[in-house]
Parts: C-alpha cells; structure tokens; sequence
C-alpha cells in the first residue's frame, strides 16, 4: 500500500470518528438539501433538464477542437489573449512572467478550482506577490493556510466561533461571532485590496465559443470587482470547460446554480471576453485567458471515462455522497474530492499513487443520480479499480484468490462445496475461541459491528426446505 | 508571441484530433430515467407578475412607476435618504436630464469620467433586459462600465417595461447583440450576499446590500 492510501485512512478513521466534525458537516448538508429541494421545485422536468446539459456538454466534448479554436478567434478578435498550457508548469510560469512584466504587486483571485490543481497563489507569493483570495470561504481558509474543504464551500467545516477567533488573531480590532460583522470585516480588508490590485485572477464556469466569454458566477459580486478594477485580467480555465453557444447558458445556469448551492439562479452571472473596449469606460488593458491541458487530453483519449470531463464543479456529489459526508474533504488530499475528485485525480496524477480513492465508496450510486450532466460517476470508480488491477502491479497471492473465487463462483456445486468447507473451518476456529481474535478472518468487519449469528442451515439447504411441497 | 506559446497549442490540438477519433463510449446504465418530451420549466404568466414574485424572492427592491420621468423622482427620493458617498450615475441622455436632481448637495460623478471609486455611495444605471423568470436584470459594460454595479453598497437600476423579457431562453436569444459590442456582461439576480459561514445568509458580500430596480410602465 503507498503511503497516500495509508495516510488516507488514518485520516479517514479520525475524521469519522470527530463528533464535532460531523455535527457541522451535518448541519451544512441539512441546510444545502433542503435548498437544492427548493430549487429542484423550479423545474417542470428536471430529468430533462439534465438530459439537455448532459448534450450540451457531449457535444462541445466531441468537438473540442473544433469550439476551442472558435472560443480563441473570438477573443482575439475582443484584443484578447490566448495562452495554451500543457501542464501547471506551464501556466503557472506564464502568469509569473505576466506580472513580473506588469511589476504586480498586489492580486485579487477569485475562487478558482484549476488555480488550485495547479498551486498557482504559492508560486506567485514566492515571488512577493500579495495574493488576496477574495471569495469569503477561499478567504478564511487561506488565513488558515488550508487547501478548500469543498468545491463550492470552501469552508464549510469550519463553526462560526472558529472563524470568529480566526479574524480576531489575523484581521486585528474583531471580537465577535456575528456573521454580518465577519463578513464586514473581511469586505473591509477585501476591498482595499480590490482598489490596489494591478492583476485580477479568476477562473471560469464555462468558456462561451461562439462569442469568446469566459463565464463566471458568483454570490458575491467579487470576480466582477476583479475583472473590473486591475490593469490586467487573466482567466484560468481547463480546456473542457469551453460550451458551442451562448445560448446554452439558458439552461447550464439555473442547473448549475440549483445543483451547487440550490438558488435558482446565482446572484453574479459575468461574461467577460477581452480588454476595456475604445467606446467603454472601464476595465482592465490586457486580459488573458489560459487553456489548460495537464493531463485532461488523456481523458479525452479515454472513450470510457471521456464523459469525466463534462464535470461543471457543481460540487452535488461530494454533498450527496455518504463517504464524503463521514470523511469530509480534505481527508482526501487531493484538490478535487468527493466522487468526481476520486474518478478524476487518478486520471490527473495517477493510477497507481491514487488508487485507493476508487475503493473510497460504497458504489451506492447517489452521485451519479444527482449529477446535473448525468456523469456515470460510480462506474467510473468500477473502471478505475479494474484499470488499477490491469496496470499495477498487484501481489501474484491477490491475482490468485481471485482467480479462486471466481472459478468456485463459476458453479452453484462449487459454491455449495466451497461454503461448506468455509463455514466448517470458521465453526471450528470459534470453538477454539478465536472469534474476535486477529485469527478470525471476520475481523475486519465485525471490529466496528456486532457479529451475526452463523446460521446453523445454509441458504441452499434451508431453500429445498421451504420450497419442498410446491 | 514566443515560438514556446504556440507550441502548446498545436500539442494540445493535436492531442485533442487524436483522442477524438475514437467516439466516446456512450454511458447508460440499467434503470436511468429517460425524461421524454416535455418543457423543463413551468409556462411563465404574467411577467411583470412573475419578475414582481421573484424579486421579493431574491431580494430585489422593486418600484413600478407611471412614467420615466416618476422613475427619476423615485431614484432622487432613494438618494436623499442614502448613506453618503460620491453618486456614480451612468453617462446616458436620459440620465443627464436628471442631473440636477440627483447631484442636489452630493458629489455626482458620471461614468465617462472613469470607474466608479472605493468610496461611492450609489450606483445609477440603465439596463439591457430584464427577466421575469428569475426577476434578473441583465447588464453591460454599455451601462455605465464595468463595476458600475458592484462597486458600491447600493445600485438603483432605471428600466422600462419593453426591456421585460418573459424567461432566460428568451434573454439569451436577446443577449448576442449587446454580447457582440460589448467585452463584459451581467446577469444580475438580487444584490451580493454570502453564505460562506455556517450557511447563514448575509447581503452586501462584496458588491450592493441594496439593489433597487425601478421600472416605469409606460
């Protein structure tokens, strides 16, 4: 086992076992279910809603491109600029050398998922950069000095009262847990950092083609203040975030919105697409957008797992998925957690050292019935473990008792036969008293659950039974 | 543009052309439901019915007014009980008929001059559309320029009932025209809040705590 996989579950054991944890988890996903429930109640057919994006999104997947060079026309037409990065390497060097150029001092980021992916804030803070995250969550979890705890809630782990003293040590003259006063005092210090910015970072929900926009929502109005204030803005987006029209976003809105947050609609849907125009009043002198591969194209070479990057980062199946909820997200250890994050980090930085994430399921399958793009989330992780067994070097021991059971699987005499031999060697290891013990091949399972009783007629015995006179 | 920056666009191109010869595996597991025909959302009635509903859902302050020029004297009203702070107010004809009224004893800025400033008060601009279906209001940077609506704690938007578009198909039909003229756009549906903490909801995040749409309906 790799250490990933071990630090992995000792985390997970811990944070399963964190009653404080859980009870803020809970009430988190108590008060996003009864939202999304709300925001459900919007649609007349929400399954064809979701048969709509998930075309939307097949179609601009299968023609990528085909909308990419059309989304990279359309801003350079704008006075745009394009950069196309094939790894985090790549972009990451690309904004050090913008703002070095510009001489950035100071940048406003919004919330950014590939900014993340990518490790993007340390590597210009390296450089003495001031980079303020200015969406509140991301706010309050880089005063932490933490990664995101969630896609779309960046610190939903944490109480009010842990915020409260967070803001009182790092923010100075706070004393208070009120979530207006914290959130005046962040907007405070945000807001100057708003007016000194010289560079404005943002991701991107989607990436219009047709017209060249990069779309971005918010509740907080602040990557419009970012794209608005600084002298320079750059759009940081994967490559499969592009859709054909503008059109579409009549519909990838409202499901995006009531998947992620359960608004009908979010509060702050931009479309930006290029520098301040001549006739236009306001706005940056240079924007750039960055299209990043790093690794995405092999996914796209997957025609199995392909439909992966239909993924809009709604953030629905961490919420709905009972390991999440248990776990929480940065047992994890990886940018992208829950379902989607288990199915793709594999895929972006390996089979082997991250594995384990494909087990870290039930296969109960409420991703996948909650995706808004109709992703086939949990048969995904299916694939990765079989890919995992095909590429990997597994044990020879492992490749042979599964050989083994699949072989006495194969026939109900071998099954029987089997069985009876299993449940004679058990009986015979409990009667010498080592249920319970590190003997007991049960062990696993019954170290947290009581043991059942073992049956004193098999199934198939007590089925002839039951079914003799019919 | 260095010769190291189109090398990744042809890789990645390249990358992408290949991957794509193979169609991708269509995934449809046993027990999917299949919508079938029908409308994804409910029929909309009325639509300054529905656009009045969903403002008080998403917190908009809504004012319907007889005329334009009653829009101009509601906003005047807003703006002599409003906290301090410069007036940024869009540089349109129709809003320079009212300057003398807004600017009576404030400091009034109007767009041409530049972005709106860390210490404006309020906002005033005009608007592309509005949407019935969730009480949203599109605008661009043809109004008043970027931050116009963001950058201070309250924004007073001046519309007409013809701007009135029933749902968001519609808007985004709309939308192509102001998009092709203009390199920033907005749908806008009530004023910036948060619930970042403990999922409890507070107005005013970044952008406007207050967002008033006045909308005259002659």
């Amino acid at each position: 086992m790799t250490t990933t996989a071990q630090e992995f579950l000792r985390k997970a054991a811990e944070k399963s076992a964190d009653m404080a944890h859980r009870q803020i988890i809970r009430k988190n996903m108590d008060s996003y279910d009864e939202a999304v429930a709300n925001g459900r109640s919007r649609f007349q057919n929400w399954q064809a809603a979701r048969e709509k994006c998930q075309a939307i999104k097949r179609e601009a997947i299968e023609h990528l491109d085909h909308y990419l060079e059309r989304f990279e026309s359309a801003v350079q037409a704008r006075g745009g600029k394009v950069f196309w990065a094939e790894t985090g390497e790549q972009a990451r060097q690309y904004i050090v050398d913008l703002a070095a150029k510009h001489n950035v001092r100071t940048i406003s980021k919004s919330k950014s998922m590939v900014a993340e992916e990518i490790h993007l804030a340390p590597a210009l803070e390296e450089k003495g950069i001031s980079v303020f995250e200015t969406d509140l969550g991301e706010f309050i979890v880089q005063l932490r000095k933490e990664p995101p705890y969630h896609i779309v809630t960046p610190a939903m782990h944490l109480s009010r009262a842990q915020i409260a003293e967070l803001f009182k040590e790092k923010l100075g003259g706070i004393d208070t847990d009120d979530p207006e006063q914290l959130v005046t005092a962040a907007r405070t210090t945000l807001r100057r950092a708003f007016f000194t910015a010289e560079m404005g970072i943002t991701g991107a929900n989607f990436l219009v083609a047709d017209q060249g926009l990069a779309a971005i929502t918010t509740n907080e109005g602040n990557a419009d203040l970012g794209v608005t204030l600084p002298k320079i803005h750059v759009v940081i987006a994967g490559i499969e975030k592009v859709i054909p029209r503008l059109q579409d976003l009549a519909i990838l809105w409202p499901v995006l919105a009531s998947s992620g947050t359960g608004q009908p609609i979010s509060v702050y849907n931009t479309l930006v697409g290029g520098p301040r125009g001549t006739s236009e009043c306001a706005g940056p002198e240079e924007f750039h957008v960055i299209l990043l591969d790093n690794g995405r194209t092999d996914l796209l070479a997957d025609p199995e797992q392909r439909e992966v990057l239909h993924c809009i980062r709604c953030g629905a199946c961490l919420n709905a998925c009972p390991v999440y909820r248990n776990i929480g997200g940065h047992t994890y250890g990886t940018t992208y957690s829950g379902p989607i994050g288990s199915v793709l980090t594999p895929h972006l930085r390996g089979l082997n050292q991250f594995q384990h994430l494909s087990y870290a399921s039930s296969l109960c399958g409420a991703c996948a019935e909650v995706c808004p793009v109709k992703i086939d989330l949990h048969h995904h992780l299916l694939q990765n473990r079989r890919n995992a067994v095909n590429l990997a070097d597994r044990p020879a021991s492992e490749r042979f008792a599964f050989k083994m059971w699949r072989w006495s699987m194969g026939s109900a005499g071998r099954l029987a036969f089997f069985g009876a031999i299993g449940k004679f060697l058990l009986r015979a290891l409990y009667a010498l008293g080592a249920q319970g013990t590190a003997l007991d091949p049960l062990r696993p399972w019954t170290k947290y659950r009581a043991a059942p009783q073992l049956p004193s007629k098999s199934f198939r015995v007590q089925w002839r039974e039951q079914n003799a006179g019919r | 543009m260095p010769a190291a920056e189109n090398s990744g666009r042809a890789a990645i191109l390249n990358r992408v052309r290949a991957a794509l010869k193979t169609p991708a595996k269509v995934h449809d597991s046993p027990g999917h439901v299949h919508a079938g025909p029908g409308e994804i959302f409910p029929p909309i009635g009325d639509p300054l019915e529905r656009f009045r509903s969903e403002c008080v859902g998403n917190k908009t302050e809504l004012i319907v007014t007889s005329s334009f020029e009653a829009s101009l004297a509601a906003a005047s009203s807003i703006l002599a009980e409003s906290q301090a702070g410069e007036i940024f107010v869009q540089d349109a004809p129709e809003l320079r008929r009212a300057a003398a009224q807004f600017g009576a004893g404030r400091s009034l800025r109007w767009s041409c001059d530049g972005g709106p400033l860390e210490s404006t008060g309020v906002t005033i601009t005009l608007a592309e559309l509005l949407v019935a279906q969730y009480g949203s209001v599109l605008i661009s940077s043809a109004c008043g320029g970027r931050g116009a609506s963001v950058a201070a704690p309250v924004h007073i938007v001046l519309a007409e009932i013809d701007q009135l578009v029933p749902d968001l198909e519609t808007a985004m039909q709309r939308t192509y025209d102001p998009a092709s003229r203009n390199s920033y756009l907005c749908l806008i549906t009530g004023s910036s809040r948060t619930a970042d903490i403990e999922k409890i909801l507070v107005m005013g995040a970044h952008g406007p705590k207050r967002l008033i749409v006045i909308l005259s309906q002659s």
